[in-house]
């Protein structure tokens, strides 16, 4: 069900299945009778439901005092007219006035808890979120930019435009497109608050005004529709278990005849001469760790249909390699050393490999770094720009 | 609709921006509410450490507090909206022609909001109140969003609701 009588949308549903009652959208009317249906179907769900019902504002933006008294009315009138049911209101860390507001409820009826959702449920990112990976993720950042400066421009980039970029991360992309293009306005949007912390540091060290950093869930995010000119996603969706939800997300802030903007991987076609077949075999089994953790590292070229299926037009699609060539090889080596870490360290370990086996995979990466510091040899690592108009 | 840039600070506090509206005009239609907290929230909010988290809250007090306006205040005359700042805190000062026969109403509502039970007539409001009052829309603020509340009324009919949010220290 959505209004049709207030001047933002909001929607409530009810799915039977997970025994969930969803609010969202920006909910403040005037009466109560603007809301009825709401109401009814929250009434219908308590009715229905055995043991438990869910109820689910994490995308509920704003609520006024009128509708939050009538829902949780019905709420706690449920509670004590069936003392068999438990609610669970699951609220967001984004939206801070509803975990507050809803907490209370606790301490009038111990049937309702709250939880609140946040960074957590995200478990696979917590890999590459690690404050330790703060310097390599700097030094990807390096890489890549000597690429993506003269790319960027043939996806909509221009100075003077308003911008978000959605998964940040430490934030130094953002920077460097400020410095690079002159952006009128950057929103800068991440889920971990150490990177945004970082990121804050950075900029405020360098003296740089003009990026407001925000802290967000990318799906569930609480910028407005249609607002944004380019949109970047860089190196998320192929961490994200739903990259069809992440893109919906990015495709709703960006205006219509704006770009949204990604770049993913294809481990598997990391590549190095010498040592080929042992770094081959390494990065194949990079992609089915990361796919244990529901994490699609062999996205990049999948980025055409990905954009496509969420409704983007004109779309353009080229990858490039990053080389030890580029630069300095020890950068590349040291990213790889770090990817090791991870992967090999952390990832691999949790997954319960065997010392043989992490052994083998270890030694495709070293063979990797060999292969970038080799006087002769040739490492690379590529990736998939893709970008999307959304339609007017 | 006006917005001047600047008005003369209070005690220390920054005046950030002013809005004034004829009240008939304000009262037209619901919607004011939520448009013009939403919009004063983004520009109030935009220099602070997360601009956008701290306009959600900053729009979900304001709108509380223009709600109520538009619900106690009279057609003549205008509603006026000064936000201020000082360090972490925002001050809204928020002017509307009230009837006289509602202000004993407001000075009562704020008192409640500095009084040891505050917390306890919220919840108590919560769980048995049909409709929230307007005692229990000040008592949100002063409970969920650490608001201070009062009372200004050196200008009858109008009546001036001055609440100060420390929105920047909780959303961050």
């Amino acid at each position: 069900m959505s209004s049709t009588g207030l001047s933002i949308p909001f929607k409530a549903e009810f799915d039977a299945n997970s025994q969930e009652f969803s609010l969202s959208g920006v909910v403040r009317p005037r009466s109560i009778d603007e809301i009825a249906a709401s109401i009814s179907i929250l009434k219908e769900a308590i009715g229905e439901v055995r043991g438990v019902l869910y109820i689910n504002v994490r995308r509920l933006v704003q609520m006024n005092n009128t509708a939050f008294h009538v829902f949780v009315r019905v709420v706690i009138d449920a509670c004590r007219a069936r003392p068999d049911l438990r609610f669970v209101i699951v609220t967001s860390s984004v939206v801070g006035w509803t975990t507050r507001m809803f907490a209370r409820l606790n301490e009038i009826e111990p049937q309702i808890t709250v939880e609140v959702y946040d960074s957590k449920f995200y478990p696979g990112q917590s890999f590459v979120e690690n404050t330790s990976f703060i310097p390599i993720l700097r030094t990807q950042t390096k890489m890549t930019w000597r690429h993506e400066r003269s790319i960027l421009p043939r996806h909509g980039l221009r100075p003077g435009i308003v911008m978000a970029d959605i998964c940040c991360g430490i934030g130094d992309f953002a920077v460097l497109v400020q410095k690079e293009f002159q952006p009128a306005r950057i929103v800068a949007l991440d889920h971990s608050k150490a990177s945004l912390a970082y990121a804050r540091d950075v900029a405020a060290g360098f003296g740089i005004t003009g990026i407001e950093y925000t802290y967000g869930d990318a799906s569930e995010m609480l910028l407005e529709d249609n607002q944004f000119d380019f949109v970047s996603c860089r190196h998320s969706l192929q961490i994200f278990n739903q990259p069809n939800a992440l893109l919906a997300e990015l495709y709703r802030i960006c205006r219509p005849g704006g770009r949204v903007y990604v770049t993913n991987e294809k481990n598997s076609h990391c590549l190095g001469e010498p040592r080929s077949q042992s770094i081959q075999w390494t990065y194949n089994e990079v992609a089915k760790l990361f796919s244990h953790f529901e994490m699609d590292v062999e996205l990049g070229p999948k980025s055409r249909r990905y954009l496509a299926d969420a409704g983007f037009d004109d779309i353009v699609v080229e990858s490039f390699m990053v080389t030890n060539l580029d630069g300095d090889p020890r950068d590349f080596a040291d990213v790889i050393a770090a990817w090791e870490d991870v992967y090999a360290g952390e990832m691999a370990v949790k997954r319960g490999d065997s010392p043989e086996f992490i052994q083998r995979f270890r030694q495709g990466f070293q063979d990797h770094i060999f292969a970038a510091l080799h006087p002769k040899g040739y490492a690379g690592w590529p990736i998939w720009v893709a970008s999307g108009r959304k339609p007017l | 609709m006006e917005i001047a840039a600047k008005e003369p600070a209070e005690a220390g506090f920054e005046p950030l921006l002013q809005l004034e509206m004829e009240m008939e005009t304000f009262l037209s239609d619901w919607r004011h509410c939520d448009q013009l907290s939403t919009y004063v929230a983004r520009m109030v909010s935009h220099n602070r450490t997360d601009p956008v988290r701290h306009s959600n809250f900053f729009s979900s007090a304001l709108n509380e507090l223009l709600e109520l306006s538009f619900r106690g205040g009279s057609p003549e005359g205008q509603i006026g909206c000064v936000i201020y700042r000082q360090g972490a805190t925002e001050r809204v000062r928020l002017s509307f022609p009230c009837p006289p026969g509602h202000r004993q109403f407001y000075r009562e509502a704020v008192s409640k909001t500095h009084r040891e039970d505050a917390y306890a007539r919220y919840l108590d409001s919560i769980s048995t109140d049909l409709a929230p009052s307007k005692d229990v829309v000040l008592l949100d603020l002063a409970v969920n969003f650490d608001a201070q509340v009062r009372l200004d009324e050196d200008a009858p009919p109008f009546l001036t609701l001055v609440v100060d949010l420390p929105l920047e220290g909780i959303v961050s």
